[in-house]
């Protein structure tokens, strides 16, 4: 009489099985890790705010990947972006005055911009997008080392700069923000729902009347304005922006964030995909801070890192394999065969 | 009578467009030699510059050419070239055989290859991916292979005899020969051609996807083992930022050249030659122009952008498609 | 077809234009003699205000022409990069970039283009093999030795305050930057004075270089003392990543009295430690955020170089490409040492900057004068060199 009630439950059950899963257990067993070899991820005063801009820049800068990688477009502009629009906002603050605040919002403001800038080369040229990123990579970063005349920011010195990112609560309002708007935008909105649509059926929806290529820039100006707050929040943390970056130097961002969108790709089936984006962060700063705490050489962090991008992915493609492995299942066939068999003898 | 004359036209259009990267080199090379008169450049040394600095970059992308046919793209031939040059510095080193070295290069490189290509094929992982990983994986096995000893370097002295245009162009000229014929004139190459253009459609044909991706990352592993060696030879110090600039160099280079980044029968194995040629001619003439300018660096590559994006405009002109491109 | 046409020759025709324009553009003015310089470091403070002495003082001072290259991080680039420069007319190249010195002697030697290194030298072994060729001109800078004194010193002058407890910052040691390591080592080799300290059970200076060499970093399992503590070691510049924010944060969070830093240490610790009573000892040069830093006593000791310090060598490759190389008494190449300036106050650091800018540097014309013509003898430019400028 219950059944549908308990349908649900299961469900429900399944679910937060599903989206906490991983965070948790990596968490666990990283803090086993760290406790066998006497140390603590939470060692100090200022891991928590580590932690927390941790989390929030690698939620970013996977969302601004997965924006674009889900319909198929491949952005090596990213790191760029959040150069370039750093450089831009800090010049402005420093040389005319104004706080974090100011910074933050004259840096979202021109993320927007060459977000939007990326996306109309994308849709003008009509050129493949991993294309039209290259190009643009180029020319963010070129553009990052002429206005500044090659020379690093500095903000030694202006703690008026640099106030959101010792300040957890900002931080966490930042990623609460983000998490609210990108939900709302992508999942809860007609553009969103557009935006599905295009991804699921390109031609279909093209010939159904949506606008593909409004579509396509709002999603870059989006993914923009996510980079550019990474790149807020790194240049005020470490009080230096490099401008060193030339000749693709800036391409690596990109390349850090498969591993977590694809983690949040898989929690997604169970909750949302956005919510397993932030969880995907936490469980990838969690690594961060026990390869701090364990002073892991950086050539053993991407090993490390790069066979578990691996293994995840050989686990996606081949899930039903491995569950059926994992379920004994063939030997349960074998097994039942076998008794069936002797059954009918009997 | 007038459509024939339309369908003429149109074809000869596509033509000029299809001819595009050849145009552009072309009169890339005229602005390098009108540019060089008149800064009164040494016009010897900067034809072996070119040549220096084009060849590793070609042989290296020519190989790789299989790999983007397929519709795919490795992201980790720099790292991949880096550990070939490592492994045959090693060699080198300790046997003092060239022809041990060249051997050691060409292994390495291809069991790198073979490890990228099988994993994608056996777990049916996405090829690019895979290389993203195996990126992280040879930078980390690189390091091991320079810092082994102690030391930030691997030295290799006694090879300067092999470090001059000759020897890169004859290495150039027989591997691109037999990139040619493999691409051109053997079931190899038009099978991959096949699966880049249509992959379902070539399946149902009964061409095996997973062989001729084995197929296409061996042909690139042979270039990378080539280009490590030269590399090698040409560098005699290697650390962990050579090659560094192959990686990313190798996309620009071939789409510069023609490429169409899906792959398919569209294809064509001189796009390399062609774009890697004409990136470093561009280099030439920016430096040439605004080597004395304060931030020429930035400018240069804001230039080399606005070209990039130029030529691919021009040399795509023939596959407009309705939809956005993905 | 013929639209396509049209924009194809407007656009060759306007790049055609644009390019000779440019071009053309330089043509009228004087022959200057061409200077290609290579660096590691294209933006870093010490690295641009080298570049700013070069470009707006000597350049407006003498008929040369500066041309920089990227930064250069390999010896494909360096090779690459001075191809390009020969290409370009250079008749000589001055080195800030050591991926593989040697090399550049060799590549340069063949192209007869002569050579020079600025603000470093040459091991004892590469000296001896490159002396005798035409086109080396030699090194001046801080030696291997005075690198590792400097270190040393710093370390010292902390240990002199009664401090004990140390955090390093080894910048470069994990690439195994020479001038990073010897620097790093340094400050051990000052620590290791102490009876019960020791590194890696050793205490000597040749067994804790080669142990950094080996290592590519300072093991803090490894340093052992009953009178010192070393808190915490940092290295290199890999801002954007967590664990390498993790681990600055780590060290900053054990509260070291003082943060021995082998170079850019400001740029690293400056907002971390801000807020603290951490204090920073660095190895760089007289920037105005050094001097804020001094200003509010975050920085208590700096060893700088100052900007015209790289106007020797700029002499020296003058007169050779002007046929009269500067040459020791066996006709061997230059080998000269510079040391660092060291304030340990802000009105010393003032002192030093006031003393040496782009408008008005130590090394200006009328000093470089007396060791740029013909017949300057090896004498006269090593006294020139060597003598003690810093400002009374």
């Amino acid at each position: 009489m219950n059944t549908p009630t308990l349908s649900k439950t299961k469900k429900t059950a399944r679910g937060i099985f599903g989206t906490l899963i991983i965070p948790v257990a990596v968490g666990l067993i990283l803090w086993i890790v760290c406790a066998a070899n006497g140390v603590s991820m939470f060692s100090n005063a200022q891991s928590l705010t580590i932690f927390v801009r941790g989390v929030a820049t690698v939620m970013l800068t996977t969302i601004a990947l997965a924006i674009n990688l889900n319909s198929g477009r491949f952005d090596f502009s990213l790191g760029s972006v959040a150069t370039l629009s750093a450089v831009i906002s800090a010049q402005i603050t420093l040389n005319a005055g104004g706080n974090a605040l100011t910074m933050l919002i004259l840096s979202i403001v021109f993320g927007i911009l060459l977000g939007a800038v990326s996306g109309g080369i994308y849709v003008l040229l009509r050129l493949p997008p991993i294309i039209t990123s290259l190009g643009v990579a180029l020319l963010y970063e070129g553009l990052a080392f002429t206005i500044t005349k090659g020379s690093n920011v500095s903000f030694y010195g202006k703690t008026d700069v640099s106030g959101i990112t010792t300040n957890v609560l900002y931080m966490l309002i930042i990623i609460a923000a983000v998490l609210l708007i990108t939900i709302v935008l992508f999942d809860r909105s007609r553009f969103g729902y557009r935006y599905k649509a295009l991804m699921a059926g390109q031609k279909v929806s093209v010939n159904t009347g949506i606008k593909e290529v409004s579509n396509a820039v709002v999603c870059y100006a989006f993914s923009g304005a996510l980079m550019s707050i990474v790149g807020y929040l790194t240049a005020t943390s470490v009080g230096i922006i490099s401008v060193d970056i030339l000749n693709f130097g800036s391409i690596g961002v990109m390349f850090s964030a498969f591993l977590p969108m694809f983690i949040g790709g898989f929690i997604g089936r169970y909750s949302n995909d956005k919510l397993g984006y932030l969880l995907a962060a936490i469980t990838m700063t969690f690594f961060s801070m026990t390869y701090s705490a364990l002073s892991v050489k950086s050539s053993t962090q991407s090993i490390i890192n790069a066979v578990l991008l691996v293994v995840f992915l050989i686990y996606l493609s081949n899930e039903k394999t491995v569950k059926d492995i994992a379920a004994l299942k063939h030997i349960r066939n074998l097994f039942k065969k076998k008794t069936d068999g002797e059954t009918n003898n009997d | 009578m007038d459509k024939v004359k339309t369908n003429e036209k149109f074809s000869k259009r596509q033509k000029l467009i299809s001819l595009t990267p050849i145009i552009g080199l072309v009169i890339l090379l005229i602005l390098y030699v009108v540019i060089g008169i008149i800064k009164d450049i040494n016009f010897k040394a900067g034809f072996e510059a070119i040549v220096n600095q084009s060849v590793i970059l070609a042989i290296v992308a020519t190989g790789a050419i299989f790999i983007f046919t397929l519709g795919s793209f490795d992201i980790s031939l720099g790292a991949s070239t880096l550990v070939s040059a490592c492994a045959g510095g090693l060699v080198y080193n300790a046997t003092g055989s060239v022809a041990l070295m060249l051997l050691t290069c060409v292994a390495a490189s291809l069991a790198a290859s073979l490890v990228s290509s099988v994993l994608g094929s056996i777990f049916n992982l996405p090829v690019f991916v895979t290389t993203v990983a195996m990126m992280s994986v040879l930078s980390a096995v690189s390091e091991m292979l320079i810092t082994g000893k102690g030391g930030n370097q691997i030295r290799i002295s006694g090879l300067s005899g092999l470090e001059n245009i000759w020897v890169k162009l004859i290495f150039l000229v027989i591997f691109t020969a037999i990139c040619v014929f493999v691409f051109e004139f053997t079931k190899v190459g038009r099978r991959q051609k096949a699966l880049g253009g249509n992959p379902v459609c070539a399946k149902l044909t009964g061409i095996s996807v997973k062989t001729y991706a084995i197929l296409a990352f061996i042909m690139a592993g042979v270039g990378i083992g080539l280009g490590g060696f030269l590399t090698a030879v040409r560098a005699s110090t290697i650390t962990s930022g050579t090659a560094s600039d192959i990686g990313m160099n190798i996309f620009i280079a071939i789409v510069f050249g023609g490429m169409p980044i899906s792959g398919g029968p569209r294809s064509r194995i001189y796009a390399a030659i062609i774009g890697s040629f004409s990136i470093r001619i561009l280099s030439q003439i920016l430096t040439m122009l605004l080597a004395a300018v304060p931030g020429a660096n930035g400018i240069a590559q804001i230039v080399r952008a606005i070209f990039f994006l130029a030529m691919v405009y021009l040399a795509s002109m023939n596959y407009r498609t309705k939809m956005l491109p993905r | 077809m013929k639209t396509l046409k049209k924009i194809v020759s407007v656009a060759v025709a306007l790049a055609l234009i644009a390019t000779a324009v440019l071009a053309l553009a330089s043509c009228g003015e004087a022959k200057k003699v061409k200077i290609g310089v290579i660096v590691a470091d294209a933006t870093g403070s010490e690295a641009l205000s080298f570049r700013n002495y070069y470009k707006e003082y000597i350049e407006q001072n003498y008929a040369v022409e500066f041309l920089y290259s990227d930064a250069l991080t390999d010896a494909e680039a360096e090779k690459a990069a001075i191809e390009n420069f020969i290409t370009s007319g250079c008749k000589a190249i001055i080195s800030l970039a050591s991926a593989d010195r040697p090399a550049q002697i060799e590549q340069c030697e063949k192209a007869g283009v002569y050579y020079a290194v600025a603000s470093g030298v040459l091991n004892d072994d590469e000296y001896a093999k490159y002396k005798d060729y035409k086109y080396y001109v030699g090194a001046i800078g801080p030696s291997l030795d005075v690198e590792y004194q400097t270190g040393y010193e710093m370390a010292k002058a902390q240990i002199a305050q009664g401090k004990t407890k140390f955090a390093i910052y080894g910048a470069g040691v994990g690439y195994r930057i020479d001038m990073h390591v010897q620097r790093t080592a340094g400050m051990l080799a000052a620590l290791c004075e102490d009876e019960s300290t020791t590194y890696g059970g050793v205490s000597i200076p040749g067994a804790i270089i080669g142990s950094l060499y080996t290592d590519g970093e300072v093991s803090l399992s490894k340093f052992q003392s009953s009178k010192y503590e070393l808190v915490g070691y940092h290295a290199l510049w890999n801002f954007g990543d967590a664990t390498w924010q993790a681990n600055l944060a780590s060290v900053v969070a054990a509260e070291p009295e003082v943060i021995l830093c082998a170079g850019t240490g400001l740029s690293v610790f400056g907002q971390a430690v801000s807020g603290t009573n951490v204090k920073i000892c660095d190895i760089d040069s007289f920037t105005s955020d050094y001097a804020t830093a001094m200003q509010n006593g975050t920085v208590t000791y700096l060893a700088g170089k100052y900007a015209s310090s790289i106007g020797p060598i700029f002499a020296a490759v003058l007169d050779a490409v002007n046929g009269h190389a500067v040459k020791t008494e066996a006709g061997e190449a230059l080998a000269l040492g510079q040391s660092y300036w060291v304030a340990t106050s802000y009105a010393q650091f003032e002192k030093f900057q006031s003393a040496d800018s782009v408008a008005n540097p130590i090394f200006n014309k009328t000093l470089l004068d007396t060791v740029v013509g013909d017949s300057i003898s090896y004498g006269t430019f090593k006294t020139f060199v060597e003598t003690d400028r810093t400002p009374a």
